[in-house]
């Protein structure tokens, strides 16, 4: 029994100390954010005095965060509502709909998936500058939904494979269209996945860095994310500003976490146990 | 057709991209500008310090692979195992799997700094200063140790998810039986959750070749002296910096053949795996 309750300290010890270093990144970067500079250069460790919000206010306003934020919030809402449409119409469709060449299409869906962003930026951004893409929101939305819509695809036809074919074709007696059981039956069914999978994706889209720098160069469609890598050498002899801006960028992120915990849990964990 | 926008998007945005690139790494860049060149592109790769140095940290990261899956392996088993507050763990250990590299790169810089956090800790019980950002012989460890504070939560809650689909009666059993923890870890878990430990060596191995991006970006761009570079790290300079589109493309080619021998080897695995049981 002592054995035992030895062997429980002996981990539980190591475990708490691997949540301290998980979480005390980001309470080190909050404290910082709130002391003026002059407290920085003094003590950056001690605990702030008051809580003051002058630095995300000018990270907000003069470091140009709130256009970035904004860029951002378009490309996210533009390129996850569109991989939303097109992957729960193609997963309804490879899952629920027998027609020839549908295996064909789940398999090149699924080999889609293993072709990293890194090994077609190139050939990509010479089509999106043929096409007229390049630096522009439809470009990167555009780049954002071919990169994630295999993932879609996938989830939504796992999902919507669960679903028994009776619905739909009692849906069909009921005198509906492919279309009309897609909308009025596919759609409103597959809200948890939708959800789920909504939400994965807005957090790569609003996460992703690379995409975005060679997608939309120019200064004034930078994304979030974009914002922040140039913001380090904007402010290098303002590090208070300069962590109040990372704070604003990953605050999002941070509520979405917190209220949406499982479902990007049970997104990231969907086809791991399946193999 | 339901499945039309898909279609087009997928062929049109990946896979048709794929075959141009193969392409374009056989024709030159500048001067010789849609030219077909042969094998030159890959030639001046392997020439190329830079290169040699990205794909020798490839070497390396398959060398650390073991231990970036090994720890939430363990995580995870403790926390199925009911530590105490272990609910509280899951969710703590999880979080900076959602973080942007960019946000995590960022908030590094300031604790690696060379009178950051990290140094000041060591400081205080007698060790350093270590140069971590700034020191070749240092800064890809400390960049990878980041992407795997960065990440473990993600492999962590797939183990989770493979333990819900273990039988606990067997481990029940193996504890009444008299097994030690290491005995029931090597006899009970490891078998019952080969696929899992599979799925996360694959999944880990493809984050690390493509999803480091944003931390050498914001860490160490590439530097000190070339030592963090990786290939993704070598496109985009050739394409995004160099203006060398084919010799970029070239990089990306010799890229998509180590994940298709990641993909390849994962099969072989599974073959193999599948023959056993």
């Amino acid at each position: 029994m002592s054995r035992n309750r030895f062997g429980r300290w002996l981990i539980a010890v190591p475990m708490a100390a691997l949540a301290v270093a998980t979480i005390y990144p980001l309470v080190f970067t909050a404290n910082v954010a709130s002391k003026t500079r002059h407290e920085y250069i003094l003590d950056r460790f001690s605990p702030t005095e008051s809580l003051r919000l002058e630095n995300f206010a000018s990270a907000w306003a003069s470091a140009g965060m709130a256009r970035y934020f904004a860029n951002s919030v378009i490309v996210v809402a533009g390129a996850v509502a569109l991989l939303l449409v097109v992957g729960s119409m193609a997963g309804f469709a490879l899952s629920r709909l027998r027609f020839t060449g549908s295996r064909a299409l789940f398999l090149g869906c699924l080999a889609a998936l293993f072709v990293p962003f890194q090994v077609i930026m190139v050939p990509l951004a010479r089509t999106m500058d043929q096409i007229g893409l390049m630096d522009t929101y439809p470009g990167l939305i555009l780049a954002y939904v071919a990169q994630f819509l295999p993932f879609t695809i996938f989830l939504m036809t796992a999902y919507y494979s669960g679903i028994p074919r009776e619905i739909i074709d009692a849906a069909r007696i009921d005198g509906n269209t492919t279309y009309g059981v897609y909308w009025r039956i596919m759609l409103p069914l597959g809200r948890p996945a939708l959800l789920s999978v909504g939400i994965l994706n807005a957090l790569f889209c609003w996460n992703d860095v690379l995409i975005a720098l060679l997608m939309m160069p120019s200064a004034d469609h930078r994304t979030l994310m974009v914002g922040v890598t140039s913001l380090r050498g904007q402010y290098s002899d303002d590090i208070p500003t300069f962590a109040a801006g990372v704070l604003i960028a990953a605050l999002p992120v941070l509520l979405l976490y917190l209220f949406f915990q499982r479902q990007i849990a049970a997104g990231v964990t969907a086809g791991s146990t399946k193999g | 057709m339901l499945v039309a926008p898909a279609v087009l998007i997928i062929a049109g945005l990946r896979l048709y991209p794929l075959a141009l690139g193969v392409n374009f790494s056989f024709t030159g860049d500048g001067d010789r500008n849609g030219q077909a060149v042969g094998l030159d592109n890959y030639a001046v790769l392997l020439d190329d310090p830079l290169f040699r140095e990205a794909m020798g940290n490839v070497w390396l990261l398959v060398l650390l692979l073991p231990v970036a899956v090994a720890i939430p392996g363990m995580l995870a088993t403790f926390i199925y195992l009911r530590v105490p507050g272990h609910r509280f763990y899951r969710s703590v250990y999880f979080f900076p799997a959602v973080l942007s590299p960019v946000i995590v790169g960022a908030i590094f810089n300031l604790l690696l700094a060379y009178d950051g956090t990290v140094n000041t800790v060591l400081g205080a019980i007698g060790l350093g200063p270590v140069d971590w950002l700034g020191d070749p012989d240092v800064a890809m460890f400390a960049v990878v140790g980041v992407h795997v504070w960065a990440t473990f939560g993600m492999a962590l809650v797939v183990f989770l998810a493979g333990f819900s689909t273990l039988d606990s009666a067997l481990i029940d059993a193996a504890r009444i039986d008299g097994a030690s923890l290491s005995q029931v870890i090597r006899h009970v878990i490891v078998p019952g959750l080969s696929r899992t430990i599979q799925f996360v060596f694959v999944t880990t191995m493809i984050g690390m070749l493509t999803s480091m991006f944003g931390l050498l970006y914001v860490m160490t761009g590439g530097g000190p002296e070339g030592s963090t570079y990786l290939p993704e790290y070598y496109i985009w300079i050739q394409q995004g910096q160099m203006n060398r589109p084919a010799l970029a493309s070239a990089a990306s080619t010799v890229l998509f053949g180590v994940m298709l021998v990641v993909g390849l080897a994962q099969i072989a695995v599974l073959r193999r795996a599948g023959r056993e049981d």
